[in-house]
């Protein structure tokens, strides 16, 4: 099974692939050109601040089975067996949030897209770029991530890294003291900075 | 945030730390006036390669972006540059900047002394003379036998000629002390114009000149020095020769010193050379009766960011507040003009205006703003394009919404007008008894507190939190621009401040009648700061380096700070950072500032937002430095 396995740790809030989704879903996959399109081509995955000014990039998690998928009434929503992504068919799609309601990730978007004449707004969430995948290429999210928060690959064997870091830690006690996963020194201490930044003031949590 | 009542006051309480602050910030956000922290809400999350400087967009082979984890990622711009350069050369670029701002508005002022010199100003006149002289004698001017005016017009293309490349020397350089101008000549630091190192800074970070972040560095304090030492310097003394030197004066702070029954006017920016003179034509008295006829009773001109910092610090005229305060001051409902020159001005500030009757008056060529009233402010016209601009104030009197304006209660009493003459005054003449409570530990030392507002921080929390904390550890704090207005809305510019003080330090300040926080100005008024540690280490006879003085900038955001902080630096005088510089992304670049720099200029940068801890690295800075001087 392939897909896209986050990293958060390594995410640094640049939006660099939401730019890439949403030019990678426009008209013209130009970038110039793409801001003048209507309808607007918008990110399809979403990077926003949790705790800290730590950010996570959220993206559909192509369940199988997909909730999503189990109460659409129209079976608007697809999955791709090539690719085992869920897809979503715009025409079918009669705008009922009863998709959004069964996500569990909170990743689902209503927007106007291309592909459907009338001027309705539909699921428009994340294809796993699909016909990019087809082509041999990974995802346009995954391509734009410069700090390896966004991984495509065979699922397990990009869990394999997160196994050995956790067994790593597990055995920590044990006399281990290499720390996982590793986050070079001026990172962990510019984190410790927004850490106290956050501490007091606009982002203190209520 | 939910819309009602009891969230809007949650959230201002979360926002500012001052009440007066709370109350408007409160009222923007039930009347749904966007305010900076709303757009910092909006810009989150900020991209992290650009918060760990690891982001080049200087030319078009990039934009380019360096991986801060690993080396599977790019480790190079396309140009080859490493994570190091493209650091350096982006805290460079932003520096040099800085010093430019500070510059230019010297340059100004400079040239208006010129210009009453040659008496093509209007409004303009000598103020200083005893000043003019002596920094004339220190150009080698002769001042026997010629009028005020012949000696100012040397004395400006004296310091014209500096911003240039001919003369390859900064006079005001002199006034450091010989050991710490040793240092600057050691390390090829020492500034030798202003307008050169700008330049140079500009054409170091161009692709493929500067490949060494230590070399580009180096040359950053070199500017900075150029700004510190001369641009910032020379528009102090000028402002002072023009408009007087500043002696302790008493005034009012915080956002109710706007007045229900007079017109309003907010002068926002830097230059003094415009505000001085709109204070001048608020006294006019034709003004004066047409206010009268408009129903208001009288003009009230206050003061928002640094130029309200040198109309206090001239003329005692109250403080509407800091950077964060020129949104809620519009909001208040009861503004009937803002008039701004340049610098710290948001760029939405007429969006802000249009949700009321406030007019926003741009009066610098260089500064233009989409929806204000651009009336070209120039020497030779000067009163009268201030009289019109306050006719223009006077006459959308009538338009204010009484029902839409709600002004804070109560401002708070504040001193101001420290000048280094004035303190060097206040004490007797000469350094000794400061010196001697030094020496003897009752005064550990002192602190520069300085910089703007960052709505990343509770607004004055940051300042107030730290200066209060310094002060009980008996470390006298000296204080200029947004810093000060926090400082002053807290009551800390008052003598009876010295209360909070700890046992050292309140005895002196309650035996000379002072604060124990004092207010030396707007920000090119850290020049002063530099002069009174050049004379305080002269009169020990040891170098600025050595002294037991530490500056801090608990909630900076400006490049200008980037300069101050690093002429500071330069001249020895260690700084704390309440927000983190763009520097993260390099491991050797937070190696050099805040470690390696001691070994060259005996002092270092450190990052710390928490303000207790912050008085913690200052308190040991200074036990560094008071154990090597062996006391």
């Amino acid at each position: 099974m392939k897909g896209v396995l986050v990293r958060p740790e390594r995410c640094i809030g640049c939006r660099h692939c939401e730019v890439a989704c949403a030019l990678e879903h426009s008209q013209s996959k130009d970038l110039f050109i793409m801001l003048r399109e209507i309808p607007l081509s918008e990110p399809r995955i979403h990077v926003e601040v949790g705790i800290n000014f730590l950010t996570f990039p959220n993206r559909c998690r192509h369940c199988d089975p997909a909730p999503c998928m189990q109460v659409c009434p129209t079976n608007a929503l697809e999955r791709d067996e090539a690719t085992g992504s869920v897809v979503v068919n715009y025409n079918k799609c009669i705008s009922c949030t009863a998709c959004a309601i069964a996500c569990p990730f909170g990743v689902i978007q209503f927007k106007e897209v291309y592909q459907v004449k009338l001027k309705r707004e539909v699921n428009a969430k994340c294809d796993n770029c699909m016909d990019r995948q087809l082509e041999g290429r990974v995802p346009a999210c995954v391509e734009a991530c410069k700090t390896g928060a966004l991984e495509f690959g065979e699922i397990n064997e990009l869990i394999r890294v997160s196994r050995k870091d956790f067994t790593v830690r597990m055995t920590k006690s044990q006399g281990a003291e290499v720390e996982v996963p590793k986050i070079p020194e001026n990172i962990k201490a510019f984190r410790g900075v927004l850490e106290k930044l956050a501490s007091e003031g606009l982002f203190k949590e209520d | 945030m939910n819309n009602d009542l009891f969230s809007f006051k949650k959230e201002a309480e979360k926002r500012a730390l001052d009440k007066t602050d709370q109350e408007i910030i409160e009222k923007a956000l039930s009347e749904g006036v966007e305010t900076a922290w709303d757009r910092l809400e909006k810009q989150q999350p900020q991209c992290g390669f650009g918060q760990l400087g690891i982001c080049c967009n200087r030319c078009a082979l990039g934009p380019c972006r360096i991986d801060p984890f690993s080396e599977e990622g790019p480790i190079r711009g396309v140009c080859g540059a490493t994570a190091d350069l493209i650091v350096a050369r982006n805290l460079l670029d932003d520096l040099a900047v800085g010093a430019a701002a500070h510059s230019d508005h010297g340059r100004e002022v400079v040239e208006v002394l010129l210009d009453t010199a040659e008496g093509k100003t209007q409004g303009y006149k000598i103020t200083d003379e005893e000043k003019l002289k002596a920094i004339a004698k220190e150009y080698g001017i002769e001042v026997k036998k010629k009028t005020n005016e012949e000696i100012a017009k040397e004395v400006a293309l004296a310091m014209l000629e500096e911003f240039g490349t001919i003369k390859n020397r900064l006079q005001f350089t002199e006034r450091a002390p010989e050991k710490t101008r040793e240092m600057w000549k050691k390390y090829g630091i020492m500034p030798r114009s202003v307008d050169r190192e700008i330049v140079e800074a500009a054409h170091r970070i161009h692709m493929g000149v500067g490949a060494d972040h230590l070399n580009i560095l180096l040359h950053a304090l070199r500017t900075s020095l150029s700004d510190g030492w001369g641009g910032s310097m020379m528009a102090t003394f000028s402002s002072d020769i023009l408009f007087g030197t500043p002696t302790p004066t008493s005034s009012v702070v915080n956002l109710g010193v706007l007045a229900y029954d007079k017109i309003n006017i907010v002068v926002h920016g830097h230059n003094p050379i415009l505000s001085e003179m709109i204070l001048k034509a608020s006294e006019d008295p034709e003004l004066l009766s047409l206010a009268t006829k408009n129903g208001a009773k009288g003009i009230n001109i206050v003061g928002m960011c640094c130029t309200g910092a040198e109309l206090l610090m001239r003329h005692g005229i109250p403080i509407a507040g800091s950077l964060l305060d020129q949104e809620l001051a519009i909001a208040t409902g009861a503004v009937e003009a803002m008039i701004i020159d340049y610098q710290c001005i948001f760029p939405s500030i007429t969006s802000t205006a249009s949700c009321y009757h406030t007019k926003v008056v741009s009066t610098s060529e260089k500064a233009m703003v989409p929806g204000a009233i651009y009336k070209p402010f120039k020497p030779e016209t000067a009163l009268d394009t201030a009289k019109e601009i306050i006719k223009l104030a006077i006459e959308n009197f009538p338009n204010r919404n009484p029902n839409r304006v709600k002004i804070p209660d109560k401002s708070v009493k504040m001193m101001a007008g420290f000048s280094e003459e004035a303190i060097r005054k206040a004490l007797g003449g000469s350094y000794k008894p400061l010196i001697d409570a030094i020496v003897s530990g009752k005064i550990k030392g002192a602190a520069g507190v300085v910089g703007c507002n960052n709505p990343k921080i509770k607004m004055d929390y940051g300042h107030v939190t730290l200066v209060k904390e310094l002060i009980k550890r008996d470390i006298l704090v000296l204080e200029t621009g947004c810093a000060a207005v926090a400082c002053g809305k807290a009551g800390l510019l008052l003598p009876e401040a010295a209360d909070l003080a700890g046992k050292g330090l309140k005895p002196v300040c309650k035996a000379l009648g002072i604060p124990p926080v004092l207010h030396m100005g707007s920000c090119v008024d850290n020049s002063r700061i530099l002069i009174l540690a050049a004379n305080i280490a002269k009169e020990i006879g040891v170098g600025i380096e050595d002294l037991p003085v530490v500056g801090a900038a608990p909630e900076w955001y400006s490049q200008k700070a980037i300069s101050i902080g690093a002429y500071f630096v330069a001249s020895g005088i260690s700084v704390v950072l309440g927000i983190p510089p763009k520097i993260f992304g390099s491991t050797n670049v937070i190696d050099l500032l805040t470690n390696k720099l001691r070994g060259v200029v005996n002092a270092t940068f450190a990052v710390e937002p928490d303000p207790i801890k912050a008085a913690d690295i200052i308190e040991v800075e200074i036990q560094r430095k008071r154990k090597a001087l062996g006391i």
